[in-house]
């Protein structure tokens, strides 16, 4: 009887340390799958050991929308030319992803490429460009502005895929039904009283409950921070500027649409999701992006909605924004990697994927792509990042700047809406914590 | 042949704990001991560590966010933890009996502890959510004006109570229950024959002994409400202005957000020997210690 339990348990146990050792090539969210299991000996993706027959390259990869679908078909179209290459796209969810890919990287199993939301995160773990291609050239395909978000210390450390610019998404339908108009050009662009006052003239007719939404992020927050002529961080990045007559007046802004009741409480004291609240009609307007363009396109179906300028403080901005990719180090697929990233952002293949997956452009030699929809839409946007600050594109390509306002910020700003402090104290609170932790990154 | 008997007999435990213990080594013990050595370490996750000492702890010590987080979550176990319990002893009181369809609700009772915490958080946003909760919806049509259930401090404090309550509460009425049936029948008989009341009956019978039950049930609850997170993040997402985000959501967010590894792994240590605390007085009731 016990020599029968202690076989059993024996039985048991291996069973359980065999579960625990496997792996798997179809692992999904989260994995940079070490091993695979095709049958040709020794083979690793993400960091592809020597086989003369196939590299395989781990691709992670988040969507907002149907860019994961369109970047498969590239690849597909990448494998069938180059049948020694396997891509692996593995999506992971964003609220996760960077980190799943910090993990995976300090694990010693990065995957060959990832895309990036902040360059800057990961630019020890990636590998340098200039040392696969020519860095001139390379570099002068893509827009001069974006070269804070990719480039440190004077080296290439990811690659643009796709540009986004921050952007006033309006209800057409509520908004005519008002008999607003909105601007039709540069020359008619709102000054901000201008801008709420049509919000207000818009609610006043009953199709919605509020004038606007703004999505509870210090990258949304920031437009109206640059549009009143402020920035985050000072020229050199080691203190933060925030606290300026420009940012005291932009939280003012933010406290007046809240006690006018034009923005609901329930999104940035809240949680309330703002794409909701747009989609479901009850908003007027959503500041947001160019990256909503897909998601609003196949899901609103009650009214038409389109794009207009955004309202002008002391100047004109937007934010610039955007995804890159990046090859990472101590794979044994960098060469791939490269190779397949040269393809991947190639002009024609660009274009295909902006195109079909509705997002701008960072090459140059296509400022003026055209699209299959909202084609006026798109033109406001370029016309938006045309006309922004500079400083945006420094602050957010700083990799550090969400980490350090965002819980700050965010909360301080909900203090104010509550009417708990004052614009002022709050951001001079913000401040003397994003300095201090400022010093000690930069100590 | 008898040796190798007294061999059997002396190495089946382990080998039927072996499962168990490697499973318990590899996912908490190990990560515990990697996390006590991150704790004095100054880390990203991605570059190198730099060893700091105990500068971690004399931050958060020094900090007042970590006690603000660690205050509000401490008021948050004082009113909820006794908010589970006399749900849980009500239920309990009422489920002992033999009643028709006693399974029945028992079961009923238990199933919100069977839901994930994120799906109690997503539900119960659905019902008090300001713009799109049920509850709203249905003031508005009666004619009342709509509450700020979740974007005033009070208000979103008292609807994390009573989803934690209602998601907790199922669970320890089978606790109770167990300590209920334990308590020999005879002794509300023999105060049945002197003219006890049931109130009399409760609080002079029942709660008395009952101590060692409702003791497990206070200190495995407020290990629980310490330890709470999911819940929490679904429905208010640590709002409005972190008046709802507990010590787990700080940890994390310094941990994950900002990627302070290092001060996170010392926060998570700190709140580990509180817990322990709790889960060493647990222990000692278990094995029949004095209360």
């Amino acid at each position: 009887m016990k020599l029968k339990t202690l076989t059993i348990a024996m039985v048991i146990m291996a069973c359980l340390l065999s579960a625990c050792g496997s792996t798997s090539s179809t692992d999904s969210a989260g994995s940079t799958a070490s091993g695979t299991d095709d049958g040709t000996a020794s083979e690793q993706s993400g960091s592809g050991s020597e086989s003369a027959e196939k590299k395989k390259l781990d691709f992670m990869w988040f969507s907002d929308g149907v860019e994961g679908e369109v970047t498969q078909s590239i690849i597909d179209e990448y494998e069938a030319a180059n049948p020694n290459i396997e891509i692996n796209l593995i999506e992971v969810p964003y609220n996760d992803y960077e980190n799943q890919l910090k993990i995976a990287i300090s694990g010693g199993e990065p995957p060959a490429l990832a895309r990036v939301t902040y360059v800057g995160l990961f630019k020890d773990a990636s590998i340098t460009f200039d040392d696969y291609v020519d860095a001139e050239s390379f570099k002068a395909q893509f827009s001069d502005s974006l070269d804070p978000f990719y480039i440190y210390d004077g080296k290439i450390k990811g690659v643009p895929i796709d540009t986004t610019a921050n952007g006033l998404i309006y209800n057409k339908t509520a908004f005519e039904k008002a008999g607003v108009e909105v601007p039709a050009n540069p020359g008619d662009i709102w000054t901000i009283d201008e801008w709420i006052d049509a919000m207000k003239r818009v609610m006043e007719s009953g199709d919605v409950r509020y004038g606007l939404v703004i999505d509870k992020t210090p990258h949304r927050f920031s437009t109206l921070l640059y549009g009143q002529g402020g920035r985050i961080l000072s020229e050199d990045l080691q203190t933060t500027e925030i606290n300026s007559e420009a940012g005291i007046r932009t939280v003012d802004i933010m406290k007046r649409l809240h006690d006018e009741n034009i923005c609901p409480a329930s999104v940035w004291v809240g949680s309330e999701n703002p794409n909701d609240m747009f989609r479901t009609g009850q908003v007027a307007m959503h500041l947001a992006g160019s990256w909503m363009m897909t998601n609003y396109r196949d899901n609103i179906t009650d009214f038409e909605w389109g794009v207009t300028y955004l309202p002008v403080g002391v100047t004109r901005s937007s934010v610039p924004g955007g995804k890159y990719v990046i090859a990472l180090d101590n794979t044994s697929v960098e060469q791939e990697a490269v190779d397949f990233i040269e393809y991947y952002i190639s002009k024609e293949v660009n274009q295909k994927y902006c195109s079909e997956s509705l997002f701008l452009s960072p090459r140059n030699d296509l400022a003026d792509m055209e699209f299959s929809f909202g084609s006026e839409s798109w033109q406001i946007f370029a016309n938006e990042l045309a006309n922004s600050s500079p400083d945006a594109a420094r602050d957010w390509g700083y990799a550090q700047t969400s980490a350090l306002i965002k819980e700050p910020l965010l909360n301080g700003v909900a203090e104010v809406i509550q009417g708990k402090t004052s614009s002022k104290d709050m951001l001079d609170s913000l401040a003397e914590k994003v300095n201090a932790e400022l010093a000690e990154i930069n100590s | 042949m008898k040796k190798s008997k007294d061999w059997g007999i002396k190495i089946a435990p382990w080998v039927l704990l072996a499962p168990n213990l490697i499973i318990f080594a590899v996912f908490i013990v190990w990560p515990a001991i990697m996390g006590f050595t991150y704790s004095f370490y100054k880390w990203d996750g991605l570059g190198e560590k730099v060893f700091i000492g105990f500068n971690n702890y004399v931050k958060a010590f020094g900090s007042a966010e970590f006690w603000g987080a660690f205050g509000r979550t401490a008021a948050y176990a004082l009113i909820s933890v006794p908010l589970i319990m006399a749900a849980a002893l009500l239920l309990a009181n009422l489920l002992v009996k033999d009643i028709k369809l006693k399974g029945f609700f028992r079961a009923s009772f238990y199933w919100p502890k069977m839901i994930s915490f994120i799906i109690v958080g997503l539900s119960f946003r659905f019902l008090f959510g300001d713009s799109f909760g049920v509850i709203n919806y249905i003031l508005e049509v009666l004619g009342f004006k709509s509450v700020a259930w979740l974007t005033d401090s009070f208000f979103a404090q008292l609807v994390v109570i009573l989803a934690t309550v209602w998601s907790m509460a199922g669970y320890y009425m089978v606790m109770f229950i167990s300590g209920l049936q334990s308590i020999p029948e005879s002794y509300y008989e023999a105060s049945q024959v002197d003219g006890a009341t049931s109130a009399q009956r409760f609080f002079l019978i029942t709660l008395p002994l009952l101590k060692p039950t409702t003791f497990l049930v206070l200190i495995l609850s407020i290990i629980d409400v310490f330890k709470a997170y999911p819940l929490i993040k679904a429905l208010t997402g640590g709002g409005p202005a972190s008046s709802t985000k507990m010590i787990v959501q700080y940890i994390y967010e310094e941990g994950f957000t900002k990627s302070n590894l290092g001060y996170a792994s010392a926060l998570s240590m700190i709140l580990l020997v509180v817990l322990a605390i709790f889960t060493g007085i647990q222990f000692k009731i278990n094995r029949g210690g004095e209360i």
